[in-house]
């Protein structure tokens, strides 16, 4: 009964409670465009959004281990790693000094990586479901694996040299609109589409909500978790192509500590860290409150020790007020 | 009781070759020089290796063990401990955090092993704990780098920016100092922006994307190291600014960087990480022959343009 008065009447507290992280959101935005002029030009906004797309990508495929009680930490090693895969796939020419250097169309190049990306994905959920494993430790191990190895293929040195239709990745435009934009739309609309529309994606919620629950109904718990680490190894794929597409070079050394500031756009943009919870559109919006945040900062000239200072407060103060509002809503 | 006579004998096999080989030479002879390194996948740190891993190749009565501390200064404290209880003669050391190897310091001059600090140069604090420092001094790259494009900027001036390496590392604070110290002595340059990049190329292609945006119209961006100008040069190349139009400086000369000079970037200063390890391997040998040896050994910075680079490639 009470439920039902709450459902049916559209107060402001249910809209807070729903929609708080984007009032947030919305209202950095308008401190931050009176704070700086340049702020809502088109190019700054595009500019934003593409810096985004990388940490937005990787946090889209956290968002789905942490729905299932789970966490990914090495997103940012596998992109060191799949940086230099890609990097030695897509350069000009052989490069002797490098211990693998192979030229190859990039569609290739590309595949293989996307397809390391699902493997070391599903090394991940292998572990974790089959193993027994805390999804904590297995991926913390991957974590010192995958950067580890990226070392050694390269032997701790970057790989530049790349063609330029690979690089145009990174930096072309379609329609005026940089493609890693193109790229973290179509993935943010598989990935909404795979968690909200999709049977596995109503599996991922009932594991995340009650495990034992999920396995009663007959939810093949495993399969589906291996499933949701490969696909957060294929996310992270795609955006290491895109980091190394833009910076026209791999390096073992990219994406470092990638995977917090991924977690921290998971949890900003509302998923609970006990699972069950999470959406896709809001991961976005947490992804776009840190983007904003570093832009805002260096736009304004913020000097570089209070920008960490202001960056880890704000982060906070964001989750804060939207778990306040969500209680009283 | 077999049992434990068994257990006894297992730890005197373990001991006794430490034992007898713990001080002085190894059984075959060879000088044992321990070599414990920052990381191997720093790139800069990889030419330091190089160097002495050159210097083990061109001499048959060394043997250098080398460790990966991984940039982790408890890691290394226990690595260089475990090179001493192998029985090293010299230590050259790369440190992570040097404040955290006085336990370290100690033990070697117990044991009377020489110790070699490279690269990372220490806190006068700390000047009594080694026996030689084989490196550059940071500042003098900052002030190289900005020496440079300071006469470049004139007669107008202008604004600069300088994106750092990670807040509170040596070589960060140092090149940054040594920036401003020169930009000080100049009326008509001002620094108007400066943001952390960590050493890492897509930071700094993020931070200099942004300061374009931001209509501050810089004349010039320094950046501590070759990556962050990098990514400086490639944010300029995406908003479409004429190379002339800003001035971009790195520091290392890492062959990528020298690719791109000319062609965005401006200037780099070369600091010879291989004649780094090299000497810091020849100190720690000659140490452990007992011959005396400076105990300052500068390398000098160089600073690198398109005019000048043909001899750095």
């Amino acid at each position: 009964m009470s439920q039902q008065k709450i459902l049916s009447r559209p107060s402001v507290g249910a809209f807070m409670s729903k929609y708080g992280i984007v009032v947030i959101f919305v209202g950095l935005c308008i401190i931050l465009s009176i704070m700086s002029p340049v702020f809502l030009s088109m190019r700054n906004i595009t500019n934003v959004i593409r810096q985004v797309s990388i940490i937005g990508i990787v946090s889209m495929g956290v968002t789905f281990a942490i729905i299932t009680t789970g966490i990914d930490l090495s997103s940012g090693s596998m992109i060191a790693l799949i940086s230099v895969v890609v990097a030695t796939l897509s350069q000009n020419a052989m490069n002797p000094d490098q211990p693998v250097s192979i030229v190859m169309p990039i569609a290739i190049a590309v595949a293989i990586s996307l397809l390391l990306g699902i493997i070391l994905g599903a090394v991940n959920g292998t572990l974790t479901a089959f193993g027994k494993i805390p999804p904590f430790i297995a991926t913390l191990g991957m974590m010192t694996v995958a950067r580890g190895a990226a070392a050694l293929y390269t032997r701790g040195r970057p790989v530049g040299d790349l063609k330029e239709t690979f690089t145009f990745i990174g930096t072309g435009s379609i329609f005026g609109i940089p493609l890693p934009i193109w790229i973290y739309l179509a993935m943010g609309i598989l990935a909404h589409i795979l968690l909200s529309k999709t049977k596995f994606g109503r599996h991922v919620f009932a594991i995340g909500g009650n495990e034992q629950a999920a396995r009663i109904c007959g939810i093949n718990v495993e399969k589906t978790l291996v499933k949701v680490y490969a696909f957060a190894g294929f996310l992270t794929a795609v955006s290491a192509i895109l980091l190394t597409a833009r910076t026209s070079a791999g390096n073992p050394t990219y994406g470092l500590s990638y995977e917090l500031d991924a977690i921290a756009s998971t949890v900003i943009g509302g998923t609970s860290l006990s699972g069950g919870v999470g959406s896709i559109p809001f991961c976005v919006i947490g992804a776009l409150i840190i983007g904003v945040l570093n832009n805002g900062m260096d736009l304004m000239g913020v000097n570089a020790y209070w920008q960490q200072i202001a960056k880890g407060v704000i982060i906070v103060a964001a989750v804060l007020i939207d778990a306040r509002k969500q209680k009283r809503g | 009781m077999k049992k434990t006579v068994l257990v006894l004998v297992a730890m005197c096999m373990l001991i006794l070759p430490t034992a007898i080989f713990a001080n002085g030479q190894q059984e075959d002879g060879k000088i044992l020089i321990g070599a414990a390194m920052s990381s191997f996948s720093d790139k800069g740190q990889t030419y330091l290796q190089d160097g002495v891993r050159e210097f083990d190749a061109e001499n048959d009565d060394v043997e250098v063990l080398m460790t990966d501390a991984k940039d982790d200064a408890a890691v290394q404290l226990n690595q260089i401990e475990t090179l001493l209880v192998k029985g090293v003669d010299a230590i050259f050391i790369v440190p992570v955090d040097i404040s955290a190897l006085k336990p370290v310091f100690k033990k070697c001059k117990e044991d009377g092993v020489k110790v070699v600090i490279g690269n990372r140069m220490p806190a006068e604090e700390l000047w009594g704990e080694f026996d030689v420092y084989t490196g550059s001094e940071s500042i003098q790259a900052g002030i190289l780098q900005a020496e440079w494009v300071a006469e470049a900027m004139q007669p107008e001036g202008g604004k600069v920016g300088i994106i750092m390496g990670p807040l509170g590392h040596e070589a960060a604070r140092m090149r940054t100092e040594g920036n401003k110290q020169i930009f000080a002595k100049y009326d008509n340059i001002e620094i108007v922006m400066d943001a952390e990049g960590k050493w890492d190329r897509a930071k700094g292609m993020q931070i200099a994307e942004n300061w374009i945006q931001s209509g501050a119209n810089l004349d010039a961006v320094l950046c501590n190291n070759d990556e962050m100008a990098i990514g400086a040069l490639l944010a300029a190349e995406g908003a479409n600014l004429a190379d002339d139009a800003i001035i971009i400086a790195g520091v290392d000369a890492t062959p990528d960087a020298l690719e791109y000079l000319g062609a965005g970037l401006d200037v780099t200063v070369f600091q010879n990480m291989n004649a780094q390890g090299y000497n810091g391997a020849i100190a720690a040998y000659k140490l452990a022959k007992g011959e005396s040896v400076e105990k300052w050994d500068w390398i000098p910075f160089e600073t690198v343009t398109p005019e000048n680079m043909s001899e750095y490639k």
